[in-house]
């Protein structure tokens, strides 16, 4: 068996001051070279998980990246989070921004490689830019560039279509699915969009505290199981408005 | 004149470049809250005899950090524990200065600075200051702006957060002290935030802030010292007014440009 690209086990999560557990008992794999969503309703711990597997929280269980202890394997992880730790408005331009997460590299490194990955996500035309005059998609993209600037093998995106509109979410995901094809990388997203998740992810991890499903779109997101997830008396609509199905 | 001058373009160069990451990290309160608690640091110095800025700078570092700990251990938010520690502390350093005997000048010019009575020996410690922040900020500049920038992401990319901030913190506190000579404890802030925040109302970069901010925050400083000279006003007072009004006007020059 190959090894995965992502493999949780157990994974029970507890925040301090909080009675209840935001995770438990949570397992599942992801395969190298593919997309996974995790899905749920808001407070589910979507972000708990990513947040974990990142070190930013502390838990139970394993979690391996390649095979390895996921403490040794930070520099082949990227991210992009759900919301900004940043204050948006300070005058730092796109390349300042990235060239942080280089903070050891030689500057004509830095400068190269920022270049590369940002003609990669088509956005070299806004290096000189402030952060503060990008448009929503835009700046989604420079998230994803700043995620690719180390060259990561996993990439995290944490509701990369936040913030972005119909047009731009899908030309986001367009992207995303170029990359795990030419770069070879493994990305999961946690999302709330059904009909991207039915698009473009290869497979499908429904979390509400729990493990509720883990499998191929087609084949796990169930009325049964939507209602199991999000409440009953909900409607699920499967993949009939879904914008342009690729499977 | 002379050395108020070379002081007090050493100190407004020192305090506003720390400024743009107190700015970065949006801590503004954070600066002012060390400044007036360094009063009971103050007290304490002249109570033993000991040097009342080396005490202050003392006082300074150990409230840096005790900050992160009552809010580890209190789950407050930092605000709170901000507005606790300010009056807290300042009165703590008042009641301290009951106990001296007799009228307590240096009281006032800890308060409000100064400048004027600024000795050679003084000139030569915030010298020594420039030139260790300025090492400090150079070998781990990108280090620095990361961890104030962005934290999360500095942490994942491999920054040991912590420990940067326990290096910011001392330097904070102490370059803070160092403010509190030239313009005192209550008007400290004006030369750690003003510039910084007058400069990032047209900055397009972080090379921009770093080269105009202590470039205004001098010029405010020197034109301060002069109008105090010429019109027979205190310096720090001067020095704070002069820095808030280039703000009033980046703001208004900002809406008409705009």
């Amino acid at each position: 068996m190959k090894t995965p690209a992502l493999s949780i086990e157990n994974l029970t999560i507890r925040y301090p001051g909080y009675k209840h557990t935001a995770i438990k008992s949570v397992s599942f794999t992801v395969k190298k070279n593919s997309i996974a969503a995790l899905i749920g309703p808001n407070g589910s711990g979507k972000t708990t998980i990513i947040k974990a597997i990142l070190g930013l929280v502390d838990y139970e269980g394993a979690i391996k990246v390649f095979g390895e202890p996921v403490n040794k394997m930070y520099k082949k992880i990227g991210y992009v989070p759900q919301k900004f730790n940043f204050d948006q408005t300070f005058p730092i331009s796109v390349y300042d921004f990235m060239s942080l997460v280089l903070y050891a590299k030689p500057k004509n490194q830095t400068i190269r490689q920022i270049n590369k990955v940002l003609k990669y996500v088509e956005a070299s035309d806004i290096i000189n830019q402030r952060l503060s005059d990008l448009s929503g998609g835009q700046l989604q993209r420079v998230l994803l560039a700043r995620a690719l600037v180390h060259d990561p093998e996993l990439l995290l995106l944490d509701e990369p279509e936040a913030g972005v509109d119909v047009g731009g979410e899908q030309t986001f995901y367009d992207l995303l699915e170029k990359l795990v094809e030419d770069k070879k990388i493994t990305a999961i997203v946690a999302s709330h969009e059904l009909d991207i998740v039915y698009a473009y992810a290869n497979q499908v991890v429904c979390i509400n505290k729990r493990m509720f499903c883990e499998g191929v779109p087609n084949e796990v997101l169930t009325q049964e199981m939507f209602e199991q997830l999000y409440g009953r008396g909900l409607k699920f609509y499967g993949h009939t408005h879904i914008r342009h199905h690729k499977k | 004149m002379q050395r108020a001058i070379i002081g007090g373009i050493l100190t407004a160069g020192l305090t506003s470049w720390i400024g743009i990451l107190v700015v970065l990290r949006r801590s503004s309160f954070f600066g002012d809250a060390i400044a007036h608690a360094s009063l009971t640091g103050v007290a304490l110095g002249l109570l033993f005899n000991v040097n009342p800025i080396l005490a202050a700078t003392i006082y300074a570092i150990f409230i840096s950090f005790m900050l992160p700990y009552l809010q580890k251990h209190s789950e407050l938010p930092i605000d709170s524990l901000l507005g606790f520690l300010l009056p807290f502390s300042m009165a703590i350093g008042v009641i301290l200065l009951a106990f001296i005997p007799g009228y307590q000048p240096e009281l006032i010019s800890f308060l409000f600075g100064s400048v004027l009575a600024i000795g050679w020996t003084d000139i030569y410690i915030i010298a020594s200051l420039v030139v260790v922040a300025t090492i400090t900020m150079l070998v781990l500049k990108r280090k620095l702006i990361f961890a104030s920038f962005d934290s999360e992401y500095a942490k994942i990319s491999g920054i040991k957060v912590e420990k940067i901030d326990i290096l910011y913190h001392i330097l904070l506190a102490t370059i803070i002290v160092a403010g509190i000579k030239l313009v005192g404890i209550v008007l400290v802030n004006a030369l750690l935030v003003i510039p910084a925040s007058t400069v990032r109302l047209f900055a397009n970069s972080l090379k921009q802030m770093f080269i105009l901010t202590p470039i205004l925050a001098i010029f405010a400083t020197v034109v301060g010292l002069v109008l105090s000279y010429l019109l027979n006003i205190p310096p720090g007072p001067a020095i704070a007014v002069m820095s808030g009004t280039m703000f009033l006007l980046g703001v208004f020059v900002k809406k008409i440009v705009a």
